[in-house]
């Protein structure tokens, strides 16, 4: 035994020690409830859909394993893999930053002083109330090419609205419109950011005679970007994970113009029965979402700012 | 000066109306189609009024099943979830803005990534574990899952969490209080906007919810709202009066409790009058 | 301050509230149910179909005090709650199913228990219907109901433009005439209706009635069949009714529905199964029915859907849950089921339903249903179907169909043999 050293340890100095190492459990107490939630309901299947990415299986019947099998035919032979990344990519270029900037938009609004703001707040909050089957017959009779809501009121201004959901070109356009409409949660989120912002840094601003769009980019966007980091996490990974909308409305047509890559991982589990191969797509989707999020993380030191952490990392 | 502001005034309330005619149409659609008799369903030019108002249809879609039985089954699990997650989430929401800890990064990724696999494939393996606890066919398998935090409210939460100035705890603990006073007595007031909004989305999301009932409930008496809504469309048929009934009256539930509470969530986080 | 306690008040009153109902919710395992076996029967059923469901299992319940019968409703979610139930093992006991070639090694042979219970009389079915639930020659669900496809027609338009009803024996080319006169754009009425998206299984009627199939009879080959002059020709007769603007293409899933339009008397004349008619008479639309249009000389060929009930094999009390199965198969119950055709001959005798002229052009399309389904021939052929889907979508779109086949043939070749 180091003698030399028990014998510097004094009585406080050991409490000391102790209450170091109490406080360096501290903050694993407060994240515990996650860890043990992840490792008791989400742990055991992920890694069970990750081995059985290796497997063979109809779901029912036996499971065998194959191997790399189900990832090499997935980039070799099947078609439909590379059309379903194709589709969602082209939804998500669109939507992610129409989304973002809508939200935000709408945000700003109601986030001036008016009369009747709960009400409006309500009003814009109204179609992310609606769910499922039921939101998908609204967009059914708002996008219908001939008794259509929309193409009605087009044909009002002499416009001769497409057959949208029946044609190849305008139903991904029509899936980023009825997904837009359900912009609440961001909305929302924006919100709650905006009024995180001191009013008096406007207030000076007013004074220094900055005008309104030189105090959005200087104010608002800088001290909203760890909410607007958040928000487009969250919008890309909800934009790989559509699926409700394209299930329900067009089913993945016309001609698999509107097939997202959530629909082809869906449908190669629950409709052609071949669940190992649909896990091995989904951890493809997972590796393409976390290498973007990794990406904007990346990135966001740049651009994201925190009030404390300035001081913090120092 | 005084007649542009208040040109700008009326601009931002044309504006306003203009849109929540855009977002509320849709809304008024279903619940006009809902009135319709099954023959006004397709009509051109839209019809936006029913020539026949059919109100029996709303009384006759929620009698056509046992209704109120899902109500309260629906209730309880949202009650639960949203009680669940609240205090779960902004426990380790604090954790993980406040502390510096060996690990923090690693588990911080896992948990965004959790968000990354569809549930597609975990489904069944969830299904069967499930199954091992005897939560299959009870609302448990839906309601404990939410007590340990999910990680789109974790990670919103640090987000705010983040940008309150830390100068506050260090205050305070000089004045003796220890970190879970910090948390209890400061950040959690602090942030409380944070958590209605979790909240709100936590009601709508469960309220919503339709997959996890689907696979996890058997029996009738066990079913929330939106299976009993899923029994208006079948492989054959769709009862669209129904669905749009049945839509509209559960959105009530919702829609209400975001009124009361959308008043929270834009009092704002308020680190400007503590300091 | 104040507010907030008075939401953390809230709060624990709520959480006291619900955990005391909760605890009320906790008899909720497998097996018993209030010292009553319980058995599970899952339906796609929906609506008033689904409440004749509920009233066969009371029925059943009271011959048999001691089992309490748990009817779950899945609706259109049935496929997908049943693949994860089977996947973990944990299947219903007795479940409707259609799709056998998928599932039928996790369901229960039935033949023994048939040849032990002579009382079911199996003659008194349509023998037709067992092709539906035979695999390999195994039985594996008792037919339940089915239904054939027929055209239904407009009284109140045919009368308005003066054209005489659907005779049997009319051809195509007669109902292309009249669909024809019956569509005027500038009022959005249109004389038939093409789903851009159809079900293919839906379709075979209409190609065997050309001459033509999806596949060959012993379910080896597909070239020949899918991209046939017969088979293209039939399909493509579809997308050029379209294509020639006497037929609405109306969308997949949840779009306006070639029913609705026909409710709102918008639509002359639409192919269906016998589902929809009480919607229709609901809806108050003054229609008829009539057996599908035959190509010119060739005979008309009938398509059968048909729904069976099952056992599933990991079932801990068979003997209970064939009980319900014959059960449901008797008369009885066969009886109560009103919304599609019965399938026990005697009851048809008994109720004359084949006399009603609504319901005689079913009955004339079951003689004609001679064909075997394609996804009964070929044990992949959900994958093959899914190349044909895409071909067919495209026809239906105003492509040209023959290029369309022979590409959907090349690409599900390799499927045949595995």
């Amino acid at each position: 035994m180091k003698s030399g050293l028990s014998a510097s340890i004094t009585p406080s100095s050991i409490q000391m020690k102790r209450k170091k190492q109490w406080s360096k459990l501290i903050p694993y107490l407060f994240v515990a409830p996650w860890i043990i939630g992840f490792v008791v309901f989400t742990l055991g299947p992920l890694l069970f859909s990750f081995v059985i990415s290796f497997f063979d299986w109809p779901i029912v019947g036996e499971k065998k394993f194959i191997g790399f099998s189900n990832y090499t035919t997935m980039f070799t032979n099947d078609p439909m893999f590379w059309h379903s990344l194709w589709v969602t990519v082209k939804f998500a270029l669109f939507f992610v930053p129409l989304n973002i900037i809508l939200a935000l938009l709408l945000a700003i609004l109601l986030n001036q002083k008016v009369k009747g703001s709960s009400l409006f707040r309500t009003f814009f909050y109204v179609p992310s109330v609606i769910s499922g089957v039921a939101l998908a017959m609204i967009w059914g009779s708002v996008f219908d090419g001939e008794y259509g809501i929309l193409n009605y009121l087009l044909s009002l201004i002499g416009i001769e609205g497409p057959n949208w959901l029946n044609s190849t070109s305008w139903a991904l356009v029509a899936m980023v419109i009825a997904s837009l409409w359900g912009q609440g949660t961001l909305m929302l989120i924006f919100l709650a950011g905006l009024k995180n912002i001191p009013q008096d840094l406007y207030e000076a601003a007013e004074i220094d005679g900055a005008g309104k769009i030189f105090q959005f980019f200087k104010i608002t966007v800088p001290l909203l970007s760890p909410t607007i980091l958040f928000n487009l996490i969250m919008t890309i990974i909800g934009a790989f994970q559509q699926l409700t909308l394209a299930l329900v409305l067009t089913g993945g047509g016309p001609l698999q113009s509107t097939y997202f890559y959530a629909m082809y991982v869906y449908e190669n589990a629950f409709k052609y029965f071949k669940m190992g191969y649909s896990s091995a797509n989904a951890w493809i989707m997972f590796l393409i979402v976390l290498a973007l999020t990794l990406l904007v993380f990346k990135s966001s030191s740049t651009w994201v700012y925190y009030e404390n952490e300035v001081k913090n990392d120092k | 000066m005084k007649g542009k502001k208040r040109l700008q005034k009326s601009f931002v309330y044309g504006l306003l109306i203009a849109l929540s005619l855009l977002f509320l149409l849709p809304f008024f659609w279903m619940v006009m189609t809902s009135l319709k008799g099954p023959e006004e369903l397709a009509q051109y030019p839209p019809k936006l009024f029913p020539s026949e108002w059919h109100f029996e249809n709303f009384a006759k879609a929620w009698n056509s099943q046992p209704f109120n039985v899902f109500l309260v089954n629906s209730l309880i699990v949202t009650a639960l979830t949203t009680i669940g997650q609240i205090i779960s989430s902004t426990l380790v929401a604090y954790g993980f803005a406040r502390f510096k800890f060996k690990g923090r990064d690693v588990l911080f990724i896992i948990l965004l990534a959790t968000m990354m696999i569809p549930w597609d494939v975990t489904m069944i393996p969830q299904y069967m574990e499930f199954n091992l606890f005897g939560w299959i066919n009870t609302l448990k398998a839906l309601i404990i899952p939410s007590w340990f935090g999910s990680a789109f409210y974790i990670f919103l939460l640090r987000q705010f969490i983040m940008s309150i100035p830390k100068e506050l705890d260090e205050a305070a603990r000089i004045d003796g209080a220890n970190v879970f006073q910090i948390y209890y007595k400061i950040y959690l007031p602090l942030v409380w906007p944070v958590i209605v909004l979790i909240a709100v989305f936590n009601i709508l999301g469960s309220w919503n919810d339709y997959l996890g009932p689907l696979i996890f409930l058997n029996d009738q008496s066990k079913y929330t709202l939106t299976l009993g809504l899923a029994q208006f469309k079948g492989v054959h048929d769709v009862n669209t009066n129904g669905i749009m009934a049945v839509t509209f009256l559960i959105s009530i539930v919702p829609l209400v409790l975001f009124f009361l509470a959308q008043k929270k969530i834009v009092e704002g986080v308020q680190t400007t009058g503590l300091k | 301050m104040k507010k907030r306690k008075m939401w953390f008040s809230l709060l624990i009153a709520a959480v006291v509230l619900v955990m005391s109902a909760c605890s009320s919710n906790n008899s909720s395992g497998d097996g018993k149910k209030d010292g009553k076996t319980v058995l599970r029967f899952a339906t796609w059923d929906t609506g008033d179909t689904l409440k004749i469901q509920q009233d066969i299992a009371k029925a059943f319940e009271k011959e048999n005090k001691d089992v309490k019968v748990q009817v779950e409703a899945y609706g259109d979610g049935f496929d997908q709650k049943i693949a994860a139930s089977f996947g973990a093992k944990n299947p219903p006991d007795v479940m409707y199913m259609w799709d056998f070639t998928t599932y039928n090694k996790s369901l229960e042979p039935l033949d023994g228990y048939v040849q032990k219970d002579p009382d079911i009389k199996m003659d008194d079915f349509y023998e037709g219907l067992f092709n539906y639930s035979k695999v390999d020659g195994k039985l594996y669900g008792m037919p339940a109901g089915f239904s054939t496809m027929v055209v239904y027609y407009n009284k109140k338009l045919f009368d308005q433009y003066q054209i005489p009803y659907p005779k049997e024996g009319w051809t195509w080319d007669e109902f292309k005439e009249i669909a024809k006169k019956l569509t005027d754009k500038s009022k959005k009425q249109y004389g038939f209706a093409v789903t851009s998206e159809p079900d293919t299984y839906d379709l075979q009627g209409l190609v065997w009635s050309n001459g033509g199939s999806f596949i060959s009879d012993d379910g080896k080959k597909i070239d020949g069949a899918m991209n046939s002059p017969e088979t293209v020709e039939a399909l493509q007769m579809y997308g050029d009714m379209v294509k020639d603007g006497m037929a609405i293409s109306t969308g997949g899933k949840n779009q306006q529905s070639a029913s609705e339009i026909f409710k709102a008397n918008k639509l002359g004349m639409l192919i269906n199964g016998i589902w929809p008619i009480q919607g229709y008479k609901d809806a108050k639309v003054d229609f008829g029915t009539a057996m599908i249009p035959s190509f010119g000389s060739k005979p008309v060929k009938g398509l059968i859907s048909s729904s069976s009930i099952s056992i599933a094999k990991d079932s801990k009390q068979k003997d209970l849950a064939w009980k319900f199965v014959k059960f449901y198969s008797s008369e009885q119950a066969i009886k109560m089921r009103t919304a599609d055709l019965p399938v026990r001959k005697s009851i048809v005798e008994e109720t004359k339903v084949n006399e009603d002229p609504l319901y005689k052009p079913f009955y004339t399309m079951l003689e004609n249903a001679t064909n075997t389904p394609a996804f009964l021939l070929n044990k992949n052929w959900n994958e093959i179907n899914r190349n044909l889907s895409a071909a067919i979508n495209a026809v239906m779109l105003g492509q040209d169909g023959k290029p369309l086949f022979d590409k959907a043939v090349k690409d599900s070749e390799k499927y045949l043999d595995k």
